[in-house]
């Protein structure tokens, strides 16, 4: 394989990865709670691609829209669920409560759509762009404008609009936020929704491709906690980075050595970052007040 | 003291105090016909989690045996799910043989969790019917486990020598996967295509939850092979067949028998599975026999949805010691007793114990000709040809 197919495929997985990540930051920067539940919310958006393309029939680049509504929705719900009543407890009690809300969807895809493997419509179409030495998949190059933009649309959301201010200043100090006239609940419901539908996006794009399952999102979400953790806690360009730092190590490394040597690879750069820069990649060194 | 403690102390169905009141006026009265009137045989195996198509399949052919029990047997068979994973396979076990004296239990699919409940058997003394291939199972001198699908050790034979012997291929690409059941039938291979003396072009596993696959597919491209061998479970197999395929590679592919599940096919188009084969026990869905065939009819028409051979494996097992059982196995070690000496004629071929609890010697070899997601048999194995010297 070429190393320009190489980059090229670690782009398009890189991407997705990306997509959730970027929910996964979303939320620690709105309520400094990780949401163990995101990798499933991920299969959500699956699942609605398939429930969507099955009954519209259409290329999913029409129904992304709609996915991402039913996905907003959803994320408001789980904030409404397991964020909300456990504001005043410890942090601990929201990792426990969107660990459950995760089981309970699982077993709700289950229910709904069976146990086995499902595929989605794709994008635009199936096939590929020859174009010697590499080969486009025009599902990969699709994944790859949609990553592009909705990060750009995020990056841009966060620091060149009043609503990114706000929900920056929430992310800071919420209290103080609200001091000074912020609706911090209302942001926060909507960053789960943003997130969430960040989260489904990127399970619609890979349900094509790569499929989902019930049980599927549960990588996903190491996935991007590692993502973050690379990146830099919190950090957007740091999220993208660790994502595709990840894609990098499981499509390019593993061309060179085994599949398993390549996932251990990950994990002892994951290992190094973290002892050599705790912040990660892009993250900025803080110190707790006393 | 809790059941499982007095399993331990007092073997079979006499447990506990009421167990031996209720075991002494049935040895008065009519012992086989107080348990004719109600076998409870539960079946403990995953619903949830990633083995749950399986699992699913599975309890489907468990539960079609309890309706078609045989007219004197009121039979009995809650379904308990273990989650695919150990610890839940081994609670669910207990809980569902410390409810009430049980003659059988219909048992997991999954190797890792059969690994758990095992020992299990051997505690409470109650047959587990199963259709795990791991091999291990049946090679811990363990009596109390029955297995209705061949060993992995001999379908792995067949697996081999249908690419050897049959595509005539000479330079195999072996891919597997990290799970116990992946790892366990990619030694395997290993062995048998040594045995062959074929050398492998390129050998290496993947996580069951890769999903870019384009390396792998880009390694078997540079090594040469000439057939790509897979021993895995369904999703990996999936993605890495669509991926290889995308990528051009059009060599044939022989799989393990997840290929075979409904579920599965149902991701390809039929022209992406064209000089694509698959081991199985059995192909229900080929319909090849008036038997297997009737029998599709009436699993398709039970649950809404195409039959499989782990369904008719489960079925053929748990109908044997339904019959058993109404033919006077009326105590669980009576019931193990006659599973390891009678030839019992099933749905998808004949049953009879090798001593240590493997009951199925037939493999089969089905084929995709890229207009139907319906296999054809191409190669059928049993007996000797399962073994390798």
């Amino acid at each position: 394989m070429s190393l320009l197919q190489i980059l090229f495929n670690s782009l398009a997985l890189g991407s997705v990865y990306a997509l959730v990540a970027l929910g996964f930051v979303l939320v620690v920067n709105a309520t400094g709670a990780v949401n163990f539940a995101h990798g499933d919310l991920v299969m959500a958006g699956g699942y609605a691609a398939v429930f969507f393309g099955s009954w519209l029939g259409l290329p999913l680049i029409l129904l992304l829209p709609l996915v991402a509504v039913a996905m907003f929705i959803l994320g408001v719900a789980v904030c409404f669920l397991a964020y909300f009543p456990l504001l005043k407890r410890p942090p601990s009690s929201v990792f426990i409560s969107t660990l459950l809300c995760g089981i309970m969807l699982e077993n709700g895809y289950i229910v709904m759509f069976g146990p086995e493997i499902k595929a989605g419509p794709p994008l635009l179409t199936t096939g590929s762009l020859d174009l010697p030495p590499i080969s486009l998949s025009i599902q990969s190059l699709a994944t790859i404008g949609v990553a592009g933009l909705l990060i750009a649309l995020q990056y841009l959301v966060f620091f060149r609009t009043q609503l990114g201010r706000r929900l920056r200043a929430v992310s800071q100090d919420r209290e103080m936020a609200q001091a000074i006239g912020i609706p911090a609940f209302t942001l926060i419901a909507v960053t789960f929704g943003v997130g969430t539908a960040l989260a489904g996006i990127a399970g619609a794009v890979l349900s094509n491709q790569f499929f989902v399952s019930p049980t599927g999102g549960v990588s996903l979400s190491i996935y991007g906690y590692i993502a973050v953790v690379i990146g830099g806690w919190g950090s957007i360009l740091g999220a993208v980075v660790g994502a595709l730092i990840i894609a990098l190590f499981q499509v390019g490394a593993s061309t060179v050595v085994p599949y398993t040597v390549a996932t251990g690879g990950l994990y002892v750069a994951l290992l190094v970052i973290l002892f050599l820069r705790p912040q990660g990649v892009f993250g900025e060194r803080v110190q707790r007040r006393v | 003291m809790s059941d499982r403690t007095i399993a331990r102390t007092r073997p079979g169905m006499l447990r506990h105090p009421i167990h031996l009141g209720l075991g002494l006026v049935a040895l008065t009265v009519a012992p086989a016909a107080a348990w004719a009137a109600d076998a409870y045989l539960p079946i403990v195996l995953p619903v949830t989690g990633f083995m749950s198509v399986e699992g699913g399949s599975q309890r489907n052919g468990a539960l079609m045996a309890i309706e078609h029990a045989p007219a004197s047997l009121k039979a009995e068979a809650p379904v308990f799910d273990t989650g695919t994973s150990a610890t839940g396979a081994a609670t669910a076990l207990d809980k569902a043989l410390s409810e009430k004296p049980a003659l059988a239990a219909s048992v997991s699919v999954f190797g890792t969790e059969m690994v758990a409940m095992a020992p299990m058997a051997q505690d409470y003394q109650v047959p587990l019917l199963t259709i795990s291939g791991l091999a291990q199972l049946t090679e811990t001198g363990n009596p109390y486990i029955f297995r209705f699908l061949p060993n992995d050790r001999e379908i792995k034979v067949a697996h081999a020598r249908y690419v050897v012997e049959k595509l005539n291929k000479t330079k195999p690409a072996l891919i597997g996967d990290t799970t116990a059941y992946g790892q366990g039938g990619f030694k395997l291979l290993q062995e048998d295509f040594a045995k062959l003396n074929i050398n492998l072009a390129m050998a290496e596993s993947v996580e069951p939850d890769t999903r870019d696959m384009s390396s792998i597919v880009a390694k078997i491209k540079e090594s040469g092979a000439d057939v790509l061998v897979i021993h895995t479970v369904a999703q990996p197999m999936a993605l890495l067949i669509k991926q290889a395929r995308t990528a051009g590679l059009d060599i044939p592919i022989v799989t393990s028998s997840s290929l075979v599940e409904p579920q599965a096919t149902a991701l390809f188009d039929p022209a992406e599975l064209k000089s694509t084969c698959s081991e199985t026990p059995s192909a229900p869905e080929a319909r090849a026999t008036p038997e297997i065939s009737a029998w599709a009819d009436a699993y398709e028409a039970r649950f809404k949805q195409p039959p499989d051979g782990l369904a008719l494996g489960q079925y053929d097992g748990v109908m044997m010691a339904l019959s058993l059982i109404a033919g006077g196995a009326t105590t669980p070690d009576l019931l193990a007793k006659a599973l390891n000496t009678t030839t019992y004629k099933g749905v998808a071929m004949t049953y009879k114990s090798n001593g240590k609890g493997d009951m199925a010697h037939n493999a089969e070899i089905v084929c995709w000709d890229g207009t139907s997601r319906i296999p054809k048999i191409a190669a059928d194995y049993s007996g000797d040809e399962l073994t390798l010297k």
